[in-house]
């Protein structure tokens, strides 16, 4: 029989279906034919073709906007949102509106054009957290800015429009929607049982093992027993921190090699899918931290069509439940 | 400059990105995967390849035989079932519920046409009743609190490589997230003001003109202040009711005559474009824990209709924060210029 399942922090259901569950091969993925390095902005020896960069790892002495970094950030060339100006707020019978205050950042992962983050070395994966860290440190000093979101679209499936390997960065004048509904459920779970919800579905999840993918000294990889998609796999630090922007150093090195087994796990069982990641994290320059929060990274392959009654509704239709999603990422069903 | 616009009724910001801003032909031609017309379960005749109906609107004919005008099949692959218990059991902190309720396909012709826009609107009304029977029929199941009626119309809004025109109605033991906050942003501004919100938004809209698409017979149809994407459109009608069940007759032939013009101006101006459209109506109303007195006074019933032009990425995902790259007065001056 399908199953309906409620996420606890937000009160989404979203429906499993564990009759006929989808394996990773009843998913049409679709791959993008690479263009090549020729007309790449992001590759060695291009950099001229994006705006001047904002930071960049690059060896002792070597100049800005040359070659030689590691990893580099430029502002996006087509932002959705200004950096400079005021807010502005204003008012306009029922509606409200402001001027789109905000940055719009590119992260480039590394100078490779044709690797995938999962085929970096967890060194240059180390030096992409990073730069997170530091753009993510640098621009909540902007007193405008609530929210910083740090994202990564892999595929044109999955809004990608160049192949060379990047994230990106948007900080926000506001809270967004997504993020004002997690914390209040966090905060609704701590001030009842006054522990964070995450917590407790770490040790939930540790306990039963039945979605655990991987885990190490500081994180675990997992399938959300309510993921909103098929083989949604979260990745969070098991020592509670509200704040991606203040991770320890020490937890760091863990998050590379985290990451790097679970994009290649999800690369090679899926067939090189499109996919997301988004880390969620709380907000900035806020007066009280929320101490029911606990950031983590949600990764979303792209293997169907959402449709009109996902958009009508917010419920989901999830093909494959999260436990055999879990087994087929371990390996223990075979494709 | 972009803008940030914000939906008076979810409390949703959108980016207005005028950088990026597009017009309608701008947009590529959506490819549809090739289809074969005659293995089409749905047209009148081959009654018998899809499961026997539940319900059907004819004139003439035998049961699951030819002579219907619309015909409601269950699904083949239903998330949810009439017959599933409703059973409800906690795993530590999560909550689990048998998936009891309803999943069935509405076939609008029973000619092999595509787009609801090339329908009759006679056609289309008659659509609407067999909504609205189902709707009343499965709102006798206690355990079902809400009805979703919605189209996926093109291969990437989700519709299969059968094109024949249908929607589908499902029937849920839960009340929808989206839903939810609708009802709640709506109460909310109630209990300030006093008054619906759609109401409101409608005697704005009229007023200032630039986002009004065509207003008709008492239906208004809008591109709405703060859109999630390029080209959507919220039909709605002047008659406060929050219920679109309870619609009488006259709404209803007014409203088909509305949604034709509007899929037709989407379908001429945007190439055919992929698109859904979702009813938006309150839930049933049945005494339970958290049930408010107010829907009939705060809730509107409304359509809202999304042509898929832009892939949805991960920020959209992440963040409940589209970016649209068409600002809606814009978008409601191409639609109202076009036939």
């Amino acid at each position: 029989m399908p199953e309906l399942r409620r996420d606890p922090i937000t009160g989404r259901w979203v429906i499993v279906n564990k009759e006929t569950p989808f394996t990773p091969k009843d998913f049409e993925v679709v791959h993008d034919e690479f263009k090549g390095e020729e007309n790449c902005p992001f590759c060695y020896g291009h950099e001229h073709m994006t705006p001047p960069e904002i930071e960049a790892i690059r060896p002792e002495g070597s100049a800005a906007n040359t070659e030689g970094w590691k990893v580099r950030v430029v502002p996006n060339k087509f932002p959705a949102l200004k950096i400079e100006g005021e807010l502005d707020k204003r008012g306009e019978g029922v509606y409200d509106k402001s001027r789109g205050i905000g940055a719009h950042e590119v992260i480039i992962d590394s100078p490779h054009h044709y690797k995938g983050l999962s085929e970096l070395e967890e060194e240059e994966i180390q030096f992409v957290i990073d730069t997170y860290l530091s753009r993510s440190l640098d621009l909540r000093k902007d007193r405008r800015f609530r929210y910083i979101l740090i994202f990564k679209n892999f595929g044109s499936i999955a809004g990608s429009s160049l192949e060379h390997g990047h994230s990106q960065l948007i900080a926000l004048p506001m809270v967004p929607k997504n993020v004002r509904e997690e914390l209040k459920g966090a905060a609704r779970y701590i001030g009842y049982h006054e522990r964070c919800i995450f917590c407790d579905i770490i040790s939930q999840e540790r306990g039963s093992r039945e979605r655990i993918i991987f885990q190490n000294r500081y994180f675990i990889a997992f399938c959300p027993l309510f993921g909103r998609f098929p083989f949604e796999v979260w990745i969070i630090p098991v020592n509670h921190n509200c704040d991606f922007g203040l991770m320890s150093q020490e937890e760091k090195p863990y998050l590379a090699s985290i990451l790097k087994q679970t994009m290649g796990r999800i690369k090679e069982v899926l067939d090189n899918p499109p996919y997301n990641y988004i880390i969620h994290t709380c907000p900035v320059n806020i007066i009280e931290m929320p101490s029911g929060y606990h950031w983590h990274i949600e990764i979303m392959p792209k293997l169907n069509r959402i449709a009109g009654f996902e958009w009508g509704s917010g419920f989901y239709v999830v093909q494959t439940p999260p436990e055999e999603a879990a087994k087929y990422l371990r390996k223990e069903l075979s494709v | 400059m972009p803008e940030l616009r914000k939906d008076p009724i979810i409390g949703r910001w959108v980016i207005i990105s005028t950088e990026r801003g597009k017009r309608p032909y701008d947009f590529k031609k959506v490819e549809e995967p090739a289809e074969n017309p005659a293995e089409c379960p749905f047209c009148a005749g081959r009654e018998d390849s899809t499961p026997p109906e539940i319900l059907a609107l004819r004139s003439q004919g035998e049961p699951n035989g030819p002579g219907w005008q619309v015909r409601v099949i269950p699904s083949i692959s239903p998330f949810l079932k009439r017959d599933a218990e409703l059973w409800r059991k906690g795993i530590g902190l999560f909550d689990l519920i048998g998936a009891r309720g309803s999943h069935e396909v509405v076939i609008e012709t029973p000619q092999h046409i595509a787009n609801m826009a090339d329908l009759d609107s006679s056609q289309i009304e008659a659509v609407f009743s067999a909504y609205i029977q189902r709707t009343k029929e499965l709102e006798k199941d206690e355990a079902i609190k809400y009805v979703l009626i919605f189209k996926n119309y093109g291969y990437k809004a989700g519709g299969s490589k059968i094109r024949h025109s249908r929607s589908q109605i499902i029937a849920t033991p839960v009340n929808l997230k989206r839903v939810k906050e609708e009802l709640e942003g709506a109460r909310r501004y109630y209990d300030y003001h006093e008054r619906c919100i759609f109401c409101d938004i409608i005697r704005q809209e009229l007023e200032d003109g630039r986002r009004v698409v065509l207003e008709e017979d008492g239906i208004v149809a809008i591109t709405p202040f703060a859109p999630r994407f390029p080209f959507e459109v919220w039909i709605l009608p002047k008659k406060h009711r929050p219920d679109f069940s309870r619609i009488d007759e006259e709404e209803k032939k007014n409203l088909a005559v509305v949604l034709k013009k509007i899929l037709t101006k989407l379908k001429s101006l945007l190439n055919d474009p992929p698109y859904n459209y979702v009813f938006h109506t309150a839930p049933f109303r049945r005494e339970h824990k958290g049930y408010w007195t107010t829907i009939e006074d705060d809730y509107h019933w409304n359509i809202e209709i999304i042509p898929r032009l832009t892939q949805v990425a991960g920020f959209e995902w992440g963040t409940g924060f589209y970016i649209c790259p068409v600002p809606s007065e814009e978008a409601a001056k191409y639609l109202r210029e076009e036939k």
